[in-house]
């Protein structure tokens, strides 16, 4: 709340209708109508009201007096705002500063209700808030400019999201009413437990006095020399008491509700736009080798030709270009390459990462 | 804070006590713990280090196994995901970034090749090794563990596989725009392993694993190889057989990457129908389906064919036409149904290759594809333990787990 006092200390030294609706309040300005100069001393149950159009004060009976018949202009010298009656309610805050600005704030949080939970970075989260705070000091503080600048800004933002913040709104009801649940039933549990806390008091109170009485009992008639047995025989069952009572503690500790919340998950923006590429980004032509069909063609030897031409070679599907390609490859594999220049990550992609990197170092 | 120097020692003290620990894990613990190990099997020497150990002890391990040792302690093992006759698969994570999970896959000692590694986990090795690509899943480090068991790092993809969305049919419902994201996953990831001459020759939505965010990758190189030599003979019995092309089951010898792009097409017609396309009880079942679905091949739409060893089929179907693809797969669309026909034609040197695929018309046309983080996608512990039952699998078999244990029932023998 330091925020919103230190923003009301401001007021008084600013200038504009702020500050002269928040002119220094007479000391008896509970006591006398400004309007109809009636004292509380004649009307002991006065009531003073106020529109936020222009917080200017005035009693109950003037402002049905004035405003019953519909809109009309405000009764104060030099104020020409128009005011209804529906408008009018009652100050909550003796400052009425303090009461313009709180109902500033009100009406910016209705139309910027975004949570940290709508943000994916803290940074993002941050410049949003500020983003909010210097339109509401705008409006609070501001000359007259930027006031209606900033007005302009906030009627355009609720046109532009008013679906978002219908959802907002309604998200912030249901926390809202879920929190309170949650609060009555811890009241509840508390009471409860409060109240079991009492019981188990008075019951050991109760246990105590009659284990006491037992031993007594039975040290009584036990017979002589016997009454070590007795006494650990009680004391045995006391502890076994004591164990189930530990135990049941336990149990009713463990329930209880538990909400988390903070910045909402990262999600990437969705970049689509780009056309489908079937070869995922990656390029393995060779480069020092034409492998065109023609080319290979004027490669031959025995094997070469007997593969071309013998039908157990060709009706089986098998390619003597694969073969030469694969042989060229092989001649010209790891020229240009220096293992200066080469280094050696093999980075161990994770579940979820799942392998983006890939270190294509064709010798081609 | 000022560390006592009696700190210091027993800090000092320790990391001997974890060098002795990792002496006894080398080669020569047979002969050490064969003489210490008490009779409940724990090793003695585990409570030596409580002695201070003295300073001339010679450091058994040579610098490969610093080494492994250094990789091994990189990573924590967690709970187990699965096991299978093939391997042992536990979630683990990095040692000094617990959030940091992987899958550990552990290649179990097989009796019949006691001597060496087991040729599956070699290949996976080798290829894995190699290829790094979004769509592929990557190999983060190897390390064998005592008994010289051989355990593959692999990146953790906790979403399960694209075979689980496709059965789950009341729960997942995915459109043409899912479909044309996930193929276009797989045939990069498929382009990728030829361009770099690498078959993987066992693709079906089983391999087809799914990361956290959403991007699938293919894994299982178990039986992947390189492209061959024009005179070496390349084995036919690899890919699982309903996604198997007519020139394997032909019995050819010598073929490209066309037969993984048959299999892309299958798992594109699987993907669309949500049932396997040609689930063939035996392999002679299967070219009977082929034929049926497909076409017969002859001499006219595949020159050779009859040539080839395996060469057999059941009867003569005409070559399905364009209207017969667009009633079953109409919903990818009139470019869908071109790529698709593409993919599935007979003669492998007619079909179109991985890279003539990315260059397809389908993939600018409308619907465009679905983001990757807006893919659908299933989690819980179903798909945790995905991964573990799809690392564990023996690779090129299906996963037919009810007729094995009939089998096993009725094996009174041996």
């Amino acid at each position: 709340m330091s925020r919103l006092g230190g923003s009301a200390i401001s007021v008084r030294h600013s200038s504009g209708i702020a500050a002269s609706a928040a002119a220094p309040a007479p000391v008896d300005q509970d006591e006398t109508c400004p309007v109809c100069k009636t004292t509380r001393y004649f009307n002991r149950d006065m009531e003073f009201l106020i529109n936020p159009e222009c917080y200017h004060r005035m009693c109950k009976t003037c402002v049905e007096r004035i405003f019953k018949d519909g809109p009309n202009q405000c009764p104060y010298a030099g104020c020409h705002k128009t005011l209804r009656l529906r408008g009018f309610k009652s100050a909550f805050f003796a400052d009425l500063t303090v009461e313009r600005e709180v109902d500033i704030r009100r009406r910016v949080d209705a139309v910027f209700n975004k949570v940290e939970e709508d943000f994916e970075t803290l940074d993002s989260f941050n410049d949003y808030l500020y983003m909010v705070e210097c339109l509401t000091d705008d409006l609070v503080n501001g000359s007259d400019e930027s006031r209606r600048k900033a007005e302009s800004q906030l009627l355009e933002w609720e046109a532009q999201h008013k679906a978002e913040i219908e959802r907002n709104r309604k998200l912030a009801r249901e926390s809202d009413e879920t929190r309170q649940r949650r609060v009555a039933a811890d009241k509840d549990a508390t009471r409860q437990r409060r109240q079991l806390e009492r019981q188990a008091e008075a019951d050991e109170k109760v246990n105590a006095l009659r284990f006491r009485e037992e031993m007594l009992d039975s040290l009584q008639n036990a017979e002589m020399g016997r009454a070590t047995e007795a006494m650990d025989r009680i004391m045995l069952k006391k502890r076994g008491q004591q164990k189930r009572d530990t135990v049941m503690d336990a149990t009713a500790a463990a329930a209880g509700g538990l909400s988390i919340r903070g910045l909402r998950e990262k999600k990437t923006a969705v970049v689509d736009e780009k056309p489908y590429d079937p070869y995922g980004g990656i390029v393995v032509a060779p480069d020092r080798i034409d492998v065109a069909p023609e080319k290979l063609a004027g490669y031959t030897n025995e094997w070469v030709e007997s593969a071309r031409t013998k039908t157990e070679f060709r009706a089986g599907g098998y390619n003597p270009d694969e073969y030469l390609t694969r042989v060229l490859f092989e001649a010209f594999s790891g020229l240009g390459v220096f293992i200066s220049d080469e280094r050696v990550e093999k980075g161990v992609p994770t579940a979820a990462a799942g392998g983006g990197n890939m270190d294509l170092d064709e010798p081609f | 804070m000022a560390l006592s120097p009696v700190v210091t020692h027993t800090a000092e003290s320790v990391q001997q006590t974890q060098q002795l620990a990792r002496a006894i894990s080398s080669p020569l613990k047979n002969f050490t713990s064969g003489q210490t190990s008490s009779s409940n099997g724990t090793p003695k020497l585990l409570a030596a280090p409580l002695v201070p150990a003295p300073t001339t002890i010679p450091v058994t391990l040579d610098l490969a196994e610093q080494m492994n040792d250094e990789e091994k302690r990189k990573y924590v093992k967690g709970k187990k995901l699965g096991e299978g006759t093939y391997a042992i698969v536990f979630l683990g994570h990095l040692r000094s970034k617990p959030s940091t999970l992987v899958a550990i896959k552990k290649i179990k000692v097989q009796k019949e090749n006691d001597q060496g590694m087991a040729p599956d986990a070699v290949r996976e090795l080798k290829h894995l090794q190699e290829l790094q690509h979004p769509n592929i899943i990557s190999l983060l480090s190897v390390f064998s563990s005592k008994d010289q068991n051989l355990n593959l790092v692999l990146e953790y993809l906790p979403l399960g596989d694209l075979e689980m969305l496709i059965r789950d049919t009341d729960n997942v419902r995915y459109g043409a725009a899912d479909i044309k994201t996930w193929m276009g996953m797989l045939t990069r990831a498929v382009w990728f392993c030829h361009e770099n001459f690498v078959l993987h020759r066992d693709i079906k939505p089983n391999n087809l694993l799914i990361a956290a965010d959403g991007e699938v990758k293919l894994a299982d190189f178990g039986l992947a190889r390189t492209f061959a030599d024009p005179m070496t003979n390349m084995t036919s019995h690899v890919i699982t057989r309903w996604y198997r092309p007519l020139e394997l089951l032909f019995d050819a010898k010598h073929y490209s990457g066309a037969v993984d792009v048959w299999s892309v097409g299958t798992v594109f017609a699987e993907l669309v129908m949500r049932a396997p396309y040609l689930p063939g009880n035996t392999d002679i079942d299967q070219v009977k389906l082929i034929c049926e679905a497909i076409g017969t091949p002859t001499e006219d739409n595949w020159p050779g064919v009859t040539k080839l060893s395996g060469y057999a089929v059941p009867a003569q179907h005409p070559v399905r036409g364009k209207d017969w693809y667009e009633m079953r797969f109409g919903t990818v669309g009139s470019d869908g149904v071109d790529l698709l026909m593409k993919t599935l034609i007979l003669d492998p040197r007619k079909r179109i290759t991985a890279h003539q695929m990315l260059e397809h018309r389908w993939w600018h046309s409308d619907p465009k594809p679905t983001r990757k983080q807006d893919l659908p996608k299933k989690d819980g512990p179903s798909a945790d333990d995905k991964m573990g039952a799809d690392l564990k699998r023996r690779p090129g078999v299906l996963d037919d787990d009810r007729g094995s244990k009939v089998a096993r029932k009725l094996d009174f023998g041996a």
